[in-house]
This record gives structure tokens, C-alpha cells and sequence, in this order.
């Protein structure tokens, strides 16, 4: 039985939306991607000691608290002006990490993989988890649900509670890990290597072997030219937890690389009358539309444009990946450096490059004798004015920036989200798919609607995040309207 | 029974928490010892279904979507009904998918799913401001729910115990 039968006015205002509008002739007008904004997170906010930030913040979204309350502590670390101790860094870097592998799993075989594995144009009932387990059978599902659990062991462990960590403080961790955590965790992350390389198997098997997907990725309906962004270590290389934040052009020429507090120097914010979300663009570029090229200062912020903006991956298995996609999907090495890839469903691939490197580092990290140092805490002693805090969220670069008074207390408060830099390539993004799949006289099928969704879905939004909205959901609409208003489909999730 | 009980929402969104509240509510009023875990999540999909794994029997306690329920009513349904209806606001995740397909996925793994799964599903009105207060007529709701959940709670005890007996 389908949901939509039972209450067709279920909780519309908090639903995404794309509305996909036809002209005369049955082409595409106009597409628009709606997403509800809540309201007075700031207020919430103002008033409160700024050392609530990491346990309020991972509040606002059930689907990656980790990243909030990695931004918020570092933006405590910037508020307060504390270096944390080297074995915090370490210690956060390591419960991050773990994170990302948890993340990135879900994402590629419970949301990404499905339109591979069981097809795009397989049913809705059949296009899921189970669809996955059901074609390539239960050893994945094993292996996929073992993956969550034992990254979230990790979560746990380290972050002093499951879902909602508590562990950050300004200037390091509140908790060290003993030796006997650190032994199991070594177990982990050797676990959590070979199911990267085995995913990335998958992906390989799966997905390259089939010439028709591999068609369907390179083909200009998922195809845009732009800015991308993402946090480099000193070398340029790939890094979530801390770093430069690197622009590069679509010709992957350094556009900007700037530190992370100075985002609002080069990020501007467009409004759009139909939406109450914004649309952040490159200031130096310039808003010009929702257009593609070197003169919009649309950027991206994704797996895919994290590995666009940095010259290659900090560990060896990760960039042996890294080199594979960008040979396979014909990028050239230009000033040393691969061509961006534009493909906008690479990003799938991307992603499981980015699941290894995450299990690489972890191992890398809880190898290291440091990490098991108590000392994991530095001492505050600056009186508390300003600070930002930004981390390479799995859904893009996100950023908290805090104002307090000289007590702590919160006086302003900005948040630039994983999925709001994505805002305008999204729409581009749906626009382009809409426009490619519908034209005059075609039959508007679920299989179509889907691939529309794959645009979408390959930005791996979280909507609740953008909107500081309902954690852990983000019920999507697709509704195409004729030329005189009537609707011609609707289609929930 | 090995039972759960677990308050869904965000206790920072107005009444989106009250799912959190009752759950903390259940908590302060059982008795020590009580073979009954309580928490509370803001989760959905795959991720809640986790937390279920190894329990017999799960109470969830969520809010309704609006425009299902007065605000401060609610209904309890059965994981039957939960299966057709899907009315409450977290079960769902649509960020990975939705907790009746994540059991079905965990019950062909062989993995350990709960027997029975209730679910108090309560009707809102603010889910769209932030806030740690629920609306009035929420509110007022509380101590019903409260009281259904542990009369759950105290007859399934109840009738372990005349099973133990017999």
C-alpha cells in the first residue's frame, strides 16, 4: 500500500519539493527545487553559553550530528583561542573519520546504489536496500549493516554517546582512549579498509562493468562545468577534518584557497523569491544565474568536488583509487594535476574513494602511539570574542561561526550548511535532467521521475540540515504541471 | 519481555520533542529494576532499526504528522499498521530509507528484530519553530500518554507473570 493513499495532505510544508513545469508543446519551462525553511535557530541560540554549541547543533540534524559537533567545537577552539592538545586533534579526527565510513556506506548502498544495482528504472518497491541485497545478495547487506555498526561502536565509544556526541570541548576531548579501546579500534579500522576496497569492488563489478551505466553517468543530462570546493591538507590533499578551503576553476586551475575563517570574503549569499533558503556563490565571480562556466560563481561542495579541488588523496590505497577514476572517466593531468571531472553521478564513485581514504586514516590514526596520550585537553585562559569552526561534512563544507560577549555567551550566530553550498548546482542540476528526460509527447513514467531524482540524489542532500529542520528526514515531491497548471504527476517519497 | 521504550524527535523543535519528553517521563517513573530500557532519539531508517536489534518488544513514541491528529490526541498502532500507514513524523529516514523496509532488511539477515513493536503516535502542532516548550494542548497531553505507555508496560508484566505461573 502507498503512503500517499492514505493522507494526501501529509505535512506538505515540510516536504522538498521539485516542481517541474511544462510549456504548450510539453517541454520543460521551468523547474524548481523548494525546500521549507524552519524557523528561529538563531534566537534558540543568542543567550546561550557558547559551549552549548556542539551539543545543540548536533540537534538540528539526525543524519550527521558528528559533523555539527565537529564544527561547533573547532568554532569553540577559534572562540576561545585554544589550540587543542596534538592527541585531541587525533582523537577528533579518528571519531570523524569513523563517521564518514558509516556515512558514505548508507549513502552508496542504501540511497545511490539502488539506481545501479537494481536499475534506475526498476520500481520504487524494489529500488532499496533490499533491491541490493536482493540482486547481489545477503553477504553485502551483512557486510553493509556490520559497517554502520561498528563505526557507530566507534561513535560511541569515542564520542561519549551514540547518536548525539558530547565528547568536543574547546581545546580537545573531553574523553583519551585506553589502550585496550585503541586495540579494538585498530581491528575496526582494518575492517572498515577492506570493506572500502571491497566496495569500491562493487562499484567496479557493478557499475563500470556495465557499459550502459557507465553511458548513463558520462552523459551530458548529468553533466555541469563549475567552481568546486573542498578542505586540502598542506599538500593539497583531501582532508574532512581540518585544512585550506581550496577553490578550483572548471579548468581545475587554484581559483582561491583561503583559511576557513575568512569564508565571508568569498561566499555571497543570492536570494531567490521562491525559496526561503539561499544560494551561496563565489563572491569573486559573482552571481550570474543558475548557469554553468567559469563566469557563474555557482560552485559545488561534494565527494566529487572535494576530490576536484585537491591535487590527489593523503593515503596510498585512496589515491590509487583516485587516479582510476579520473584515468577511467578521461581526465588529463594538466600542471600536475587531473582535469575535473564534471560528471555529476561520479560523485557516487567519489564517495566510496573517500569511504577508503576515511578507513585508511583511521588506521593511520589509531596507529599512532599519540593518540592514546591523556593529555586531551589544553587549558582556557583567552577571553572568548569570535570564532569559526568549519569541517569537510560528508554532504560539503560546512561552517559555524559563533559571536559572543566577553562571558561566553552567544551573541550571533551563522551556519553554512553541507547541502546549502550545493543549493544552486542542485537546481541546475534537476533543471538539466527535467529538460534532457522530458520531451514533447514523452510519457511521464516513475523510471523518469527517478532519473530525475538521481540528479538530486547524487548531491546526497540532507534537507533537514539545510533548513536546520526535522533531523533524520527529508521527504521529497516531485509534481510536473502542464502548461495551463493542472498537474500531470505527483510523486512523494 | 526484553523491552525498549524510545521517545523519538528533537527535543529542540517545539513539539517535535514530545516523543523525547514521554520517554523521559517513562523513565523517572519506573520502578528500580524494571526490565525496561528507555531512550531517546532524533533517528530514523537504518539507524533506528540498529537500536532495536537484541529487544523483544519496542514501544515507540513519536509525534504525528500534522494534519493527522488533533494536536494533543494520539493513537497506538501496531507495527501493522505502522507498515501501511507510516503516520508518524521520524520512522522514516529518507536520508537512507524507511524503518519498515530497514527491519525487513534486518529480518532477512537473520539478525535479532523485535517480536512485537507499538507505536504512540501523538498529534502536533509546532514542528517548524525551535524551542524547548511544547505547545499547550501537547503538553496537556503528556500525562495520558505517560499513562498509556506504562499501563503497556504493566500489563505485559502482568501477564509474564501468570505465564510463569501456569
Amino acid at each position: 500500500m502507498k503512503q500517499i493513499t492514505i493522507d494526501p495532505v501529509t505535512r506538505l510544508e515540510g516536504h522538498g519539493k521539485i516542481e517541474i513545469f511544462l510549456n504548450d508543446k510539453g517541454k520543460v519551462a521551468n523547474t524548481y527545487f523548494v525546500i521549507p525553511e524552519l524557523r528561529g535557530f538563531e534566537r534558540f541560540c543568542v543567550g546561550r553559553p557558547a559551549e552549548e554549541m556542539p551539543r545543540i547543533t548536533n540537534r538540528i540534524c539526525g543524519v550527521c550530528p558528528e559533523a555539527h559537533h565537529m564544527a561547533a567545537t573547532k568554532a569553540l577552539d577559534a572562540l576561545y583561542h585554544v589550540e587543542p592538545t596534538p592527541a585531541a586533534k587525533k582523537i577528533r579526527e579518528m571519531f570523524y573519520s569513523a563517521f564518514y565510513v558509516a556515512d558514505h556506506t548508507t549513502h552508496f548502498y542504501a540511497l545511490g546504489g539502488p539506481d545501479f544495482v537494481v536499475g534506475p528504472d526498476a520500481p520504487p518497491a524494489e529500488r532499496n536496500i533490499l533491491g541490493v541485497v536482493h540482486k547481489v545478495g545477503l553477504e553485502i547487506g551483512k557486510q553493509v549493516i556490520d559497517a554502520r555498526i561498528r563505526n557507530h561502536h566507534v561513535i560511541r565509544t569515542i564520542g561519549g554517546r551514540g547518536v548525539h556526541p558530547v565528547a568536543g570541548l574547546p581545546g580537545g576531548w573531553s574523553k583519551a582512549i585506553t589502550k585496550e579501546e585503541r586495540e579494538e579500534l585498530e581491528q575496526i579500522a582494518r575492517q572498515n579498509v577492506e570493506f572500502g576496497l571491497f566496495s569500491l569492488k562493487v562499484f567496479e563489478d557493478i557499475v563500470l562493468g556495465n557499459q550502459e551505466y557507465v553511458d548513463l553517468i558520462t552523459s551530458d543530462a548529468y553533466t555541469h562545468r563549475t567552481y568546486y570546493m573542498g578542505t586540502v591538507d598542506a599538500n593539497n590533499r583531501v582532508n574532512f577534518y581540518d585544512g585550506m578551503v581550496r577553490v578550483v576553476d572548471p579548468d581545475g586551475k587554484e581559483f582561491v584557497k583561503y583559511h576557513p575563517k575568512d569564508y565571508l570574503q568569498h561566499i555571497a549569499e543570492h536570494t531567490e523569491p521562491w525559496t526561503y533558503l539561499k544560494f551561496p556563490f563565489l563572491k569573486g565571480v559573482g552571481w550570474k544565474g543558475f548557469v554553468d562556466g567559469a563566469d557563474s560563481g555557482v560552485y559545488v561542495a561534494t565527494p566529487l568536488s572535494r576530490l576536484n579541488a585537491a591535487d590527489g588523496m593523503a593515503t596510498p590505497r585512496a589515491q590509487e583509487a583516485f587516479e582510476k577514476m579520473y584515468e577511467t572517466l578521461g581526465s588529463k593531468k594538466v600542471n600536475g594535476r587531473y582535469e575535473p571531472v564534471h560528471f555529476r553521478l561520479a560523485t557516487h564513485w567519489a564517495r566510496l574513494i573517500e569511504l577508503l581514504y576515511a578507513a585508511e586514516r583511521m588506521l593511520e590514526l589509531i596507529s599512532d602511539p599519540e593518540i592514546t596520550d591523556p593529555n586531551t585537553r589544553a587549558p582556557i585562559t583567552a577571553t572568548p570574542d569570535e570564532g569559526v569552526g568549519c569541517v569537510e561534512a560528508p554532504r560539503g563544507t560546512l561552517t559555524h561561526h559563533y559571536w559572543t560577549d566577553e562571558r561566553g555567551i552567544l551573541t550571533k550566530v551563522n551556519l553554512i550548511v553541507g547541502t546549502t553550498n550545493n543549493y544552486a548546482p542542485i537546481a541546475m542540476s534537476v533543471k538539466k535532467a527535467a529538460q534532457s528526460l522530458i520531451k514533447e509527447g514523452t510519457v511521464i513514467t516513475d523510471g523518469l521521475l527517478n532519473r530525475i531524482e538521481m540528479a538530486f540524489r547524487a548531491y546526497d542532500p540532507c534537507i533537514g540540515c539545510a533548513t536546520h529542520t526535522l533531523p533524520g528526514q527529508m521527504p521529497l515531491e516531485v509534481t510536473i504541471y502542464a502548461a495551463d497548471g493542472s498537474i500531470i504527476e505527483r510523486l512523494r517519497r | 519481555m526484553k523491552t525498549l521504550v524510545l521517545g523519538l524527535g528533537n527535543p529542540i523543535l517545539s513539539d517535535d520533542g514530545v516523543g523525547v519528553r514521554v520517554a523521559e517521563a517513562v523513565r523517572a517513573s519506573l520502578p528500580p529494576g524494571a526490565p525496561v530500557d528507555v531512550c531517546e532519539l532524533s533517528v530514523g531508517g537504518l539507524r533506528l532499526m540498529e537500536h532495536m536489534l537484541g529487544y523483544e518488544r519496542v514501544i515507540l513514541i513519536d509525534a504525528m504528522q500534522p494534519g493527522r491528529g488533533e494536536p494533543g490526541t494520539f493513537r497506538r498502532l501496531s507495527y501493522t499498521e505502522l507498515t501501511c500507514l507510516c503516520p508518524t513524523q521520524h520512522v522514516t529516514c529518507i536520508h537512507d530509507t524507511s524503518l519498515v523496509t530497514a527491519l525487513e532488511m534486518a529480518r532477512r539477515m537473520e539478525l535479532p528484530v523485535p517480536r512485537e513493536i507499538i507505536v504512540y503516535a501523538i498529534g502536533v502542532q509546532d514542528v517548524e519553530n525551535f524551542g524547548e516548550e511544547l505547545t499547550p494542548a501537547v503538553a496537556c497531553a503528556l500525562p495520558a500518554v505517560l499513562d498509556a505507555v506504562l499501563q503497556e508496560l504493566s500489563i505485559s508484566a502482568q501477564k509474564e507473570e501468570s505465564h510463569g505461573l501456569t
